[in-house]
């Protein structure tokens, strides 16, 4: 175990939080894997079990790669004042989180922040993004 | 005189703790009332969510206790078939980050999480358990009254995950066995707390019961919104770690 899982694990032992709703960030998501990206929103899926928005981001070679990013559920960011217009359309936004597990440009999307400094969690409370 | 003066203490003595005694709200037929939208499960003081129960305080297994732990295998439809919006069981889906709502009238409590949307409708009729019934991921609970304290019993459960410690330790699938059994102790202590004294029992896995001590809050202003939707497999992208593309 890598001294970043541990740190994951300690996170989720003093939380004592499932990392996502419906039990899957571990059999989903890499915690070796963080991953952090900027680009425009592109589309946002308020929906059950947890909510996805995509991203489009700029490669260095000049080509785009649509990031995929899931959140908490609805439920639970309505609960706690984010809402499905807390994040637009053609916003700029960085994106911190894991990769998925099977390699694809997926993600969890733990933390999103706005130009402006506004800091969003999108993911269940147990689960931030580490710097 | 004696006997009088006595008779005044006792007297005053009821009158004083009558006094005392918290405000609760109660149903009709003067039972404690728990209608209301609560907070998940905790333990008091505590901002933690119990979705695993603590490894220290387990009793010894009994022999043959070790099927507990349930070997992974590299699938993941076997090793967390709940990643695929299989039910939580009974008690995980209670315990997560997510609303509990109870309706209460003479015959029935319903409690219903957020999570799933998982309901049950227990009877207050102090009936006992039901023969013959076949095993459920939430078993089948009976509810009487001691006093004031609401008392759940429950069993006929499915072996299943006992709770969520998959994602702190995958190594150690805790699987709760058919002979699983649970007993909740509900107190209404002032307006807005329950206390909530929780009993593991499984007694083909564990030498002896023991007790975890939470309490529920209630919310008030959750009621506003209600409990909101929550259906799995509405657009469940990654099962099992295998992300479909949109």
């Amino acid at each position: 175990m890598g001294k970043h899982r541990q740190v994951i694990a300690l996170l989720l032992l003093l939380s004592g939080a499932p990392v996502l709703a419906h039990h899957s960030a571990i059999a989903e998501y890499d915690l070796e894997k963080p991953v952090k990206v900027s680009g425009t929103v592109t589309r946002v899926e308020w929906t059950n079990p947890h909510i996805w928005f995509y991203v489009d981001v700029k490669n260095p070679d000049g080509t785009v790669t649509n990031w995929g990013f899931s959140g908490g559920a609805p439920g639970v960011l309505q609960r706690r004042g984010i809402s499905r217009t807390s994040m637009k359309i053609g916003d700029q936004v960085v994106v911190q989180g894991y990769r998925a597990k099977d390699g694809s440009s997926n993600g969890s999307g733990d933390t999103v922040t706005f130009p402006d400094g506004r800091r969003v969690f999108t993911a269940m409370e147990g689960l931030k993004a580490q710097p | 005189m004696k006997k009088l003066i006595l008779l005044l203490v006792v007297v005053f003595a009821a009158l004083v703790s009558a006094q005392t005694k918290p405000a609760i709200p109660r149903t009709a037929d003067g039972k404690p009332d728990f209608s209301g939208i609560w907070d998940n499960p905790k333990p008091p003081g505590t901002n933690r969510i119990p979705t695993t129960f603590d490894k220290a305080k387990f009793p010894p297994f009994k022999p043959g206790g070790e099927a507990f732990y349930e070997p992974r295998t590299g699938d993941p439809r076997h090793d967390e078939p709940r990643a695929f919006c299989m039910p939580s069981g009974f008690p995980s889906a209670f315990l997560g980050p997510y609303p509990v709502q109870m309706v209460q009238n003479a015959k029935y409590l319903v409690m219903m999480t957020e999570f799933m949307r998982v309901t049950r409708i227990i009877p207050l009729d102090g009936r006992p358990h039901q023969a013959d019934i076949e095993p459920t991921f939430y078993g089948d609970p009976v509810g009487k009254w001691e006093g004031d304290t609401l008392v759940i019993d429950t069993t006929h459960f499915k072996r299943w995950s006992l709770d969520d410690n998959y994602y702190a330790n995958p190594k150690e699938y805790r699987m709760h066995s058919d002979a699983f059994h649970t007993i909740e102790r509900l107190t209404r202590v002032d307006a807005n707390t329950i206390k909530y004294d929780f009993t593991v029992d499984d007694p083909k896995i564990f030498t002896a019961p023991w007790t975890e001590h939470w309490q529920l809050t209630q919310h008030p202003e959750w009621e506003k919104t209600g409990l909101y939707e929550m259906v799995c497999n509405e657009n469940n992208r990654c099962p099992g770690g295998q992300c479909v593309k949109q």
